[in-house]
């Protein structure tokens, strides 16, 4: 059976966000750094809450930050 | 490492260092043939106390003193905010699953020494050994959680 996986652009959205720190953003999802960071390095896969959560900081829809792709078909 | 993991890792110090006490005083006592009942009862009340300890008040402690290496380093009047989110909240409970399986594979063993004829002196000393081997094991896996994630 494939093997999907939960991929994000919360870096790159982050930085083109007037360069938000992680901490900033962190703070606006009520998250911690270390959860943010997690994220960031496809460490952790946030609940649905969170990931709205942060797709409205951005200001962009869910499918802009968060996606589900196959192993390995990384862009 | 996260004020989370630094929580844990001090828990997981200060089971060793129980577990280590327990086992040098238990090997001791079958040394030199006392292991009687009321030695043992008074080193497993010493024992599970210390867990309680640990697990109460380590934890105020440790926030208590992060806080303050954290002034002290930062220099700074903002108190940091060590909050519990979504993924402390998971790997906790993904912690507590292990720390129950390792724990009740403790009871079957011990329960295996008392069917094979072993004295029920054994039996407790086994229970008590895996209940804090399973906060050990529940603390090492909640540590390669927050390194490797999920």
């Amino acid at each position: 059976m494939d093997k999907y996986k939960v991929r994000n652009n919360v870096r790159k959205l982050r930085f083109n966000h007037d360069e938000i720190t992680q901490e900033q953003l962190a703070e606006k999802v009520g998250v911690t750094r270390q959860t943010i960071i997690a994220i960031e390095g496809g460490k952790y896969a946030p609940s649905l809450e969170l990931a709205f959560k942060i797709a409205l900081v951005f200001g962009v829809p869910l499918q802009e930050v968060f996606s589900y792709e196959l192993e390995g078909n990384e862009k | 490492m996260s004020y989370q993991e630094k929580s844990i890792a001090v828990s997981l110090v200060s089971h060793l260092l129980i577990v280590v006490y327990y086992l040098v005083n238990l090997f001791e006592m079958q040394q030199t043939g006392g292991l009687v009942s009321t030695k043992v009862f008074s080193l497993w009340a010493i024992v599970i106390v210390s867990t309680i300890i640990v697990n109460i008040i380590g934890n105020i402690l440790t926030n208590i003193l992060l806080s303050i290496v954290h002034a002290i380093k930062t220099r700074s009047e903002h108190v940091e905010k060590f909050i519990e989110d979504e993924r402390d909240k998971l790997i906790g409970l993904k912690g507590s699953k292990v720390s129950y399986i390792a724990f009740s594979l403790g009871v079957l063993a011990s329960m295996l020494t008392f069917a094979f004829g072993q004295p029920p002196l054994v039996m407790f000393s086994l229970l008590i050994l895996s209940s804090i081997l399973g906060e050990i094991i529940g603390d090492i896996s909640q540590l390669y959680l927050y390194q490797k994630g999920f």
